[in-house]
């Protein structure tokens, strides 16, 4: 008869450090999302800018009629204003559930009774929608930079604006951050992703509302461009382009509204992401 | 006498205005010991403050010799099992095992292996594979006790582990329980059902209004409450003549006949027990064959402390 041993050898292997449970949030956050094929279609149709850009780019290092369409810093600042879109529906895609599932399924108890800080699961999970972001804004432009640089078989433009590699990854980092951050505090309010999902879109259509409203009402001003969060963003981005801010806004003014938003949405995370939701 | 796995000091907790646990002055010894109260009493509280879960409104608490609050890394010591569900019902009970170990620190290879042999303890092997959201209540309860196990903790934290199962899981719980405790480590379970926690320990913390009503051995608290009568059952051969003599007894209060025993009430058992042993030492009542004390189980004891 055999004889079942049901007792315990201690853990011999080598254990992580504390301070690294986020990557493996974010290992099985990515995979997830990789593995749905609905998500990989849209960072497909994410991408087709650049597949159109690069071909313009193509067209005007080898084509002289074609002067017309040559880039120039704006032309990457058009990038990441049309990228917006994707920026949307990639931050919903990635992040409306992310926090909102967990909740729902009452497995935050759980996480956090394991050796892993609030910090440490908010991190894992920022870390999946910034990827995702991060790959159709910060990538493609980079990208593009160096097809430029290949299609032209000079370094002359990059040499010439030397501020476009370091305002790409800047104001990359800043748009996937307020997206990242503020789709998970929406996420950490409920327990249903597609709630979530609407509320953010209210969250930036209504601001946007109230935006055009008082421009509106004060006879086409732009000074009021701060109630606006996508406005906000734009405007800091003109300034990090170089190019001429779109609104009347003085730009510390925008990246103020930028900062109160990451900062009202940390709290509202470090409010909401515990083991055990006390309702008093 | 080794030290507490469970030390804590003046804690309370409060919920806005709802206190969930009152000054709780504690220390809970190694082994298995059991914490029991009726629904709402703090027990859950108590073990969250244990598990790292929730900060003391007021107090300290000190697990495995570790303050715990804000201390994940001790949280590897600790395997806690909460008394509600918290799964992804699309994943398989062996993936989600093996994920919560992965956030322990564990590699790939290392988490398939410890969740393996979880599930097996558990004997949830034959559904491993299977999606949580398929699983019956009691097999919910095992997979969570499982998660608890299977990053080889050195204290054991289980809120209501035995809620819901049927006879055969609860047998099956209570087995790994005791087991666990037989290794040499530490468990601390709570329930508010008497005899579950009889079956796994005599070792107890009483709570009723976030407040210790008695803690230590069963019997030992049996003890401490002097005024409550104590009932003792006495098999003899000829009970009748036993029963005159104890009724001669200042500290029996209460004396009647049952199927050829006698069942006495005492307000001071020590003392009982010691005239009843010389008693039966001599031959005056005849012999004494048996000694049992009916009310000597947690439930007595619960009833007469929460009717305080």
């Amino acid at each position: 008869m055999p004889i079942h041993d049901h007792g315990y050898a201690r853990y011999a292997g080598v254990r992580t450090q504390p301070g690294r449970a986020w990557a493996v949030i974010a290992g099985a956050g990515i995979g997830r999302m990789l593995s749905a094929r609905p998500f990989l279609l849209v960072l497909l149709f994410a991408w087709l800018q650049f597949f159109v850009r690069a071909v313009m780019f193509y067209l005007a290092a080898n084509v002289p009629q074609a002067d017309v369409i040559a880039p120039s810093p704006a032309t990457f600042r058009d990038f990441f204003d049309d990228q917006g879109f994707f920026v949307f529906v990639v931050a919903v895609y990635a992040g409306a559930g992310s926090i909102a599932n967990d909740r729902r399924a009452n497995a935050l108890q759980i996480y956090l009774s394991k050796p892993l800080t609030r910090v440490e699961y908010i991190g894992g999970k920022l870390a999946v929608v910034m990827a995702f972001l991060a790959l159709v804004t910060w990538a493609p432009a980079l990208l593009l930079l160096v097809m430029q640089t290949m299609f032209t078989g000079s370094l002359s433009f990059v040499r010439e604006h030397a501020f476009l590699v370091p305002a790409i990854t800047l104001f990359a980092f800043l748009q996937v951050l307020v997206a990242s951050i503020t789709m998970l505090a929406l996420s950490s309010l409920s327990t249903s992703a597609r709630y979530v999902g609407m509320l953010y879109a209210g969250a930036v259509i209504f601001s946007e509302a109230v935006f055009q409203t008082l421009r509106g009402v004060t006879g086409g001003g732009t000074g009021l461009s701060w109630v606006s969060f996508s406005a906000s963003l734009a405007q800091v981005g003109d300034v990090i382009f170089r190019v001429e801010p779109r609104y009347d806004t003085p730009w510390g003014v925008s990246l103020l509204a930028v900062a109160l938003v990451i900062a009202l949405s940390a709290w509202v995370l470090a409010r909401r992401v515990r083991g055990v939701e006390i309702v008093a | 006498m080794s030290p507490p796995v469970i030390a804590a000091h003046g804690v309370s907790k409060w919920y806005g205005q709802v206190i969930g646990l009152n000054n709780v002055t504690v220390s809970i010894p190694p082994g298995i010991s059991g914490l029991l109260g009726p629904n709402g009493a703090g027990k859950s509280t108590l073990l969250k403050l244990v598990s790292g879960q929730l900060k003391p409104s007021q107090g300290h608490v000190q697990v495995l010799g570790e303050p715990i609050w804000g201390n994940p890394k001790a949280y590897r010591r600790i395997g806690y099992c909460p008394d509600h569900d918290g799964f992804y019902e699309r994943m398989t009970g062996r993936d989600w095992l093996t994920a919560l170990l992965g956030l322990g620190g564990f590699d790939d290879d290392r988490a398939a292996r410890a969740a393996a042999r979880a599930l097996d303890t558990v004997g949830l092997t034959d559904a491993a594979d299977r999606k949580i959201g398929g699983y019956s209540k009691g097999m919910r309860q095992r997979i969570k006790l499982a998660q608890a196990i299977a990053h080889d903790p050195e204290l054991l934290v289980l809120d209501e582990p035995l809620a819901g199962l049927d006879p055969l899981g609860r047998r099956r719980v209570i087995d790994v329980i005791r087991a666990w405790g037989r290794e040499g480590r530490s468990v601390v379970v709570s329930s508010h059902v008497l005899h579950e926690i009889e079956l796994m320990t005599s070792n107890i913390l009483l709570l009723n209004n976030g407040r210790i009503l008695a803690e230590g051995n069963v019997h030992q608290i049996r003890d401490l409450i002097d005024e409550h009568p104590h009932t003792v059952r006495i098999t003899a051969d000829d009970p009748r003549r036993l029963a005159r003599r104890l009724l001669g007894y200042s500290h029996v209060i209460a004396m009647q006949l049952q199927d050829g025993a006698v069942i006495a009430q005492t307000n001071r058992p020590d003392v009982f027990y010691t005239e009843l042993t010389a008693l039966a030492a001599g031959d005056e009542v005849g012999a004494v064959r048996e000694v049992t004390s009916p009310d000597d189980n947690l439930h007595a004891v619960f009833s007469y402390l929460v009717n305080q």
